[in-house]
């Protein structure tokens, strides 16, 4: 809980105060800080690329989104994000769950782990990667740079990292 | 009645609200009808109309339209799940089901054939459904934004059909900054 209570603070400090999911075990612990939180909006939905459409709704209505999911959303997303978020220029924190990263029991996680960093590269999308617990502090100045450059930003978050949080 | 002559009808009624429009010959249309800086032209992410506008009315308090298509919300057909559970009561969804892919050539979609897109929200929980006819929708729309307590998915059945038209000559941040302008979040235009 430590972890997760860190990350959300981040964020929030970050001036981030609407939040999104689809869940990943690694995001549940975020998930119930963010369901008892009255001060930001946050909801489930159903797939990554309606989330990022919600968001850029959001972003117009003068909030600061965040969506969090795992890597394998970024697949399901990237034509939304291109011709979204990127086209019109609107800053999204991406808190992504690092499925397929050391640690990580499940092999079939490991082909979107391969490509996740060379999607987020390809797209020109900046990455903070969180190895360890001493990289959450960046995690504020990091969501006020999307802000600064109107972009999206990919927030990285090893399995390793978060599986002694849950 | 074509999507044009719909809009046409409805331009009126939009004018006075937040509108998301669905990219493509809907945006088009709209833009030569009646172009106003409280229209969002969607120049991309086809199917996220619905989610853009449910993200916006969220945010603040004036009413939002998403003009959406039906094969748009079969394309994101889970919109209609998170609609049903979380659209306040700014929200109206105004799907303008032709049965086609009209800025793709008229390609037959799914409601031309089995699917009911109104059984398909009501399923998902949405509660407010009206499916009504082209002529009906300037009632079922007033009728929706003039409810303070409750959101509307409309499903405006209509011909297929399309009018001959440029692609929209404005630049995205030029359509993002007006349209928050006019909300009152940008303030050095």
């Amino acid at each position: 809980m430590k972890i997760s209570k860190k990350i959300i603070d981040n964020l929030k400090k970050g001036g981030v105060d609407f939040y999104l999911s689809v869940p990943c075990k690694l995001l549940a612990n975020m998930i119930d800080i963010l369901e008892n939180d009255k001060d930001v909006y946050y909801s489930a939905v159903p797939r990554e690329e309606e989330g990022m459409g919600i968001c850029a709704g959001a972003y117009l209505g003068n909030k600061f989104p965040c969506i969090m999911m795992q890597n394998t959303g970024i697949g399901n997303s990237v034509n939304a994000i291109v011709s979204l978020l990127q086209l019109y220029q609107m800053p999204v924190v991406f808190l992504i769950s690092y499925r397929g990263t050391p640690g990580e029991p499940v092999g079939a996680q490991g082909g979107m782990a391969k490509i996740t960093e060379d999607i987020l590269q390809t797209l020109r999308i900046p990455i903070l990667h969180c190895y360890s617990e001493k990289e959450l502090d960046k995690i504020s100045t990091f969501s006020k740079h999307a802000k600064v450059v109107e972009s999206p930003v990919a927030i990285l978050c090893d399995f390793n990292l978060m599986k002694d949080d849950t | 009645m074509n999507r044009f002559d719909l809009l046409n009808k409805i331009q009126s009624i939009l004018k006075d609200n937040l509108v998301i429009c669905n990219i493509g010959l809907p945006s088009q249309e709209l833009y030569k009808i009646n172009d106003q800086p409280n229209f969002f032209y969607m120049l991309g992410s086809m199917g996220l109309s619905s989610s853009i506008g449910l993200g916006l009315a969220l945010s603040q308090n004036k009413h939002v339209v998403s003009i959406d298509g039906d094969g748009s919300v079969l394309m994101n057909m889970n919109t209609l799940a998170t609609i049903g559970n979380r659209a306040p009561s700014n929200y109206t969804l105004l799907i303008i089901d032709n049965g086609s892919y009209g800025s793709t050539g008229d390609q037959r979609t799914f409601t031309d054939e089995k699917t009911s897109l109104k059984d398909v929200a009501l399923g998902a929980g949405c509660k407010n459904v009206v499916e009504c006819s082209g002529e009906e929708t300037v009632n079922a729309l007033h009728k929706a934004i003039a409810d303070k307590d409750n959101s509307y998915v409309i499903i405006s059945k209509i011909n297929s059909g399309n009018v001959k038209i440029d692609p929209i000559p404005l630049n995205p941040i030029t359509i993002r900054d007006r349209f928050r302008k006019f909300i009152g979040k940008v303030k050095y235009l």
